[in-house]
């Protein structure tokens, strides 16, 4: 029987001060991956995430094909309003800025990304997609923890990995490092006292000395201690950085536009960030799907494209590189709610100077179904491999735990080596 | 006695707590299970009192933390958090109606009934309908939103139903729709009566013999009795312990009652593991913290705190409601739990005023006798050495004139301070 989410969650935690004492094969199999590859120091991947289970069929539509109309007879996007990128397919309408990104050659899209045996359950395929791991199982680390523990400690004051909003994604999850999460930057701070009742810092203090001693007698006692501690420094790093920042570029004023500003802050101020996590909701678009999924397309799209270009005023824009998921495509059959159910493969999307953009993998057949549900074409993990290893310079065998083949999604030169 | 209090209760305030302590622990889990007869009108007068528009999530948040502070029958208030965080809905998705208000008083009415019972009010509730798409599933293309989670989520876990299963269910509860705002109506002219095969029984099946089937299931009675355990005790309890309660829930026709009194009589409950095994999610927290320090607020001051450490109240992240147990804890919402520490201890405001004079006297007091005070009301007397160390000393500390000002920190202050520390301390994090 495999464990249910919440279960791992909670039964891997319960061992992990013991696990953090022992880094894995993979852990120094990638730190000594990481160490002979200098000159990636600088590259920042960013993780955008779809949450809910983005429809693929309407984000990239085949508009010339007579079967979509038949699977989708009114949940669909018209031939005449699709945001034309060849003969056979276009981008939905809502995709202004994606278009954009892709006549301007740095947006990659990667269709019929999927894996075997799919799961339609959310948490079951989001806990595959963020451990790579689509035996159901997994470990407890994410893919990008056990990228994270490979890499060589920073600075004192480095914020290597970054991930917004409320709580943290299982792709990230170590049991190494602490990952800074910021919801805003205004509250990422420690308040002071309003009165001055003797000196703040005796104050701060006292607080860290109560977050430094009690991991042996408390159950959770690491993992408050060393989050704290992570609050106390990233906070003040992610405030210098904001304080240092200025931009003449305006970010979308929605949850992932606020998100992605304070990704640019985090790479503009230096902090030494490798990965970083943002996330929108909502893609679960069972009924009424049309006007839901066309704003949040442009909510995704208008917040990567405004943080594109600010990293382009910056002239940072070689150094990043940023990847959508989402944990399944939806049905391509439509139910009778004007919406879609779960379903298996879709698209995903690379952004980035270092990016060539085009179309890239096979595009899944409308006909040949698995009960209503799209055959994937390429696995999710050959893409995670080509950010890992061909982007990041990490050994990705380790990291994912098996040898999938990269995708050629970077430009020659941008390839890590 | 606090322990339980911490799980059944949002902590205790000094008189309840002495008031508990009389009673002693038998009779406090009677007056904490059987709450049916505690006259709770001291509750329901304040709140009148009050405008409370039940359409606007922000009016209901403050009015159901207020009970959680104040109840006189707490656990009523925690059932409700727990099944709030099972099965969920939103406002995000119900808009400005009364459904949500109508799907949490639900919660507290059938909270410790029987499951069976709950599960069908529930597919009728028009938060879920709405929720879950339940209210446009139709008989020529089923809508499968509802019956996938009320299988994953709700009652049988994942693996134990084919995909098949969530289709035949998804026609089952064909039809079931709203009527006005809140009303359930059951549309025939949309509702699938034909044959259905569910979980290997074939009949003309509907929602209420879909649910039937699910409770023949003994994984659904494994898994409920599972996420009680794992809210009110400790993650991952041993098999033997799992297998006693399940015995016992479905001996009681699926009552939840006796699986709670079962639970706080169990021996387990008071083990090791289970003592300080949780995490307090951030609405058991602030309202505990209310509750402990006889603070009188509406929580209007309070209210974005609970959403900033992770949980917005009727608006939960996804149908599966808040991860909880280590999740709750990120640098981000730590801060915000260590922030909460300075607004409370500081709460000056007519909205939130704390006395510390009330509590712990208003003379300097032995720093050590001061400590004590305060970790036996917040944390039940039983802190780490170390933490109680670092309490005391920073006690002595603002006992001496400072470098500053030549002078001693005022004693309103000092308790203050002290109150902060305890309140921002990881041993207060637990439950």
């Amino acid at each position: 029987m495999t464990l249910t989410r919440r279960q791992f969650i909670k039964s891997s935690l319960a061992v992990a001060p013991a696990a953090a004492l022992m880094p894995s094969v993979f852990t120094r199999a990638v730190a000594a991956a990481i160490n002979q590859q200098a000159s990636v120091g600088n590259r920042t991947l960013v993780i955008v995430q779809m949450a809910g289970g983005n429809d693929g069929l309407n984000t990239i539509v085949p508009a010339n094909d007579d079967h979509y109309y038949e699977v989708r007879p009114s949940v669909n996007v018209l031939p005449g309003d699709v945001l034309a990128i060849d003969r056979e397919v276009g981008f939905n309408p809502a995709l202004t800025a994606f278009k954009e990104l892709f006549d301007e050659g740095v947006l990659a899209a990667v269709e019929g990304v999927g894996y075997p045996g799919p799961s339609y359950s959310h948490f079951q395929s989001m806990d595959i997609w963020q451990t790579a791991d689509p035996q159901k199982g997994g470990g407890f680390e994410g893919w990008a923890g056990r990228y994270l523990e490979g890499l060589p400690a920073g600075a004192d004051d480095a914020v290597q990995s970054l991930a917004l909003g409320r709580s943290l994604p299982r792709a990230l999850f170590t049991h190494k490092a602490t990952v800074p999460m910021v919801n805003t930057v205004a509250a990422y701070q420690l308040q002071r006292a309003p009165r001055a009742v003797a000196d703040q810092d005796e104050r701060t203090q006292a607080l860290l000395r109560l977050y430094g001693t009690g991991a042996a007698t408390r159950s959770f006692g690491e993992h408050l201690d060393a989050t704290l501690r992570a609050a106390d420094s990233s906070s003040r790093a992610v405030q210098g950085a904001h304080g240092r920042y200025a931009s003449t570029v305006e970010y979308p004023d929605t949850k992932l536009g606020k998100s992605m500003k304070v990704v640019a802050e985090a790479v503009t101020g230096d902090l030494g960030l490798s990965v970083a996590h943002v996330s929108i909701g909502g893609f679960d678009t069972h009924a009424t799907q049309l006007p839901v999924h066309g704003d949040l397309l442009k909510d995704t799209a208008d917040a990567m494209l405004a943080f594109y270009r600010d990293m382009q005023a910056h002239g940072r824009d070689q150094d990043v590189v940023l990847m959508t998921w989402s944990e399944f495509g939806r049905r391509v059959t439509e139910n009778g709610s004007g919406g879609t159910d779960h379903g298996s493969a879709g698209p995903m999307f690379v952004l980035g100077t270092p990016v060539a953009g085009g179309l890239y993998g096979e595009r899944p057949s409308l006909t040949d179904l698995v009960k209503n549900n799209f055959k994937y074409t390429t696995d999710f993990r050959q893409v995670y491999a080509t950010m890992v290893e061909g982007w990041l310079g990490a050994p990705a065998e380790a990291v994912l735990g098996g040898q999938f083949e990269q995708i050629p999604l970077l430009r020659r030169e941008a390839v890590a080596s | 006695m606090s322990h339980l209090l911490r799980r059944a209760s949002f902590g205790a305030s000094k008189d309840e707590l002495a008031r508990f302590r009389t009673m002693g622990l038998q009779g406090t889990i009677d007056d904490l299970v059987d709450f049916d007869g505690v006259d709770d009108g001291e509750l329901e007068a304040r709140l009148a009192s009050q405008e409370t528009n039940i359409e606007r999530q922000a009016h209901l948040q403050l009015w159901w933390l207020q009970r959680m502070a104040y109840s006189k029958r707490p656990l009523q208030e925690k059932m409700t958090l727990f099944w709030h965080g099972i099965l969920t809905s939103s406002f995000n998705k119900t808009g400005a109606i009364p459904a949500m208000f109508e799907q949490n008083e639900l919660f507290r009415r059938m909270g410790m009934g029987r499951y069976d019972e709950m599960l069908k009010a529930i597919s009728r509730d028009a938060a879920m309908l709405i929720y879950l798409d339940s209210r446009t599933n139709r008989k020529a293309a089923p809508n499968e939103n509802y019956s996938r989670e009320l299988m994953e989520l709700f009652t049988l876990g994942v693996g134990q139903y084919t995909e098949d299963d969530v289709r035949e269910a998804a026609r089952s509860f064909t039809g079931w729709q709203i009527k006005g705002k809140t009303e359930f109506l059951f549309n025939e002219r949309q509702h699938d009566f034909g044959d259905k095969t569910f979980l290997d029984q074939t009949g003309t099946w509907d929602g209420d013999d879909v649910v039937d089937i699910i409770m023949q299931q003994p994984a659904a009675h494994e898994y409920i009795v599972r996420r009680l355990w794992e809210f009110f005790a400790y993650a991952d309890p041993e098999p033997t312990v799992v297998a006693r309660l399940v015995k016992v829930f479905s001996g009681s026709q699926t009552e939840i009652r006796p699986v709670m009194r079962a639970m706080f009589e169990s021996d387990e409950f008071y083990s090791p593991r289970a003592f300080q095994g949780l995490i307090k999610g951030p609405a058991e927290l602030v309202a505990s913290t209310v509750r402990s320090l006889s603070i009188d607020t509406t929580f209007v001051s309070l209210r974005r705190g609970v959403e900033a450490m992770g949980q917005e109240l009727l608006d939960p992240p996804d149908v599966s409601g808040w991860d909880g147990g280590v999740t709750w804890i990120n640098s981000s919402t730590l801060l915000e739990r260590v922030n909460l520490a300075n607004a409370v201890s500081n709460g000056r405001s007519q909205n939130l005023t704390f006395h510390p004079g009330s509590l712990a006297g208003e003379t300097a007091a032995d720093s050590e006798a001061l400590v004590d005070i305060y970790v036996d009301l917040l944390l039940g007397g039983e802190v780490a050495d170390v933490t109680r160390t670092a309490l005391v000393e920073h006690a002595e500390y603002l006992r001496k004139p400072t470098v500053s000002s030549g002078k001693a920190v005022p004693e309103d202050e000092r308790q203050r301070s002290v109150v902060y520390l305890i309140l921002a301390s990881p041993d207060y994090q637990l439950a």
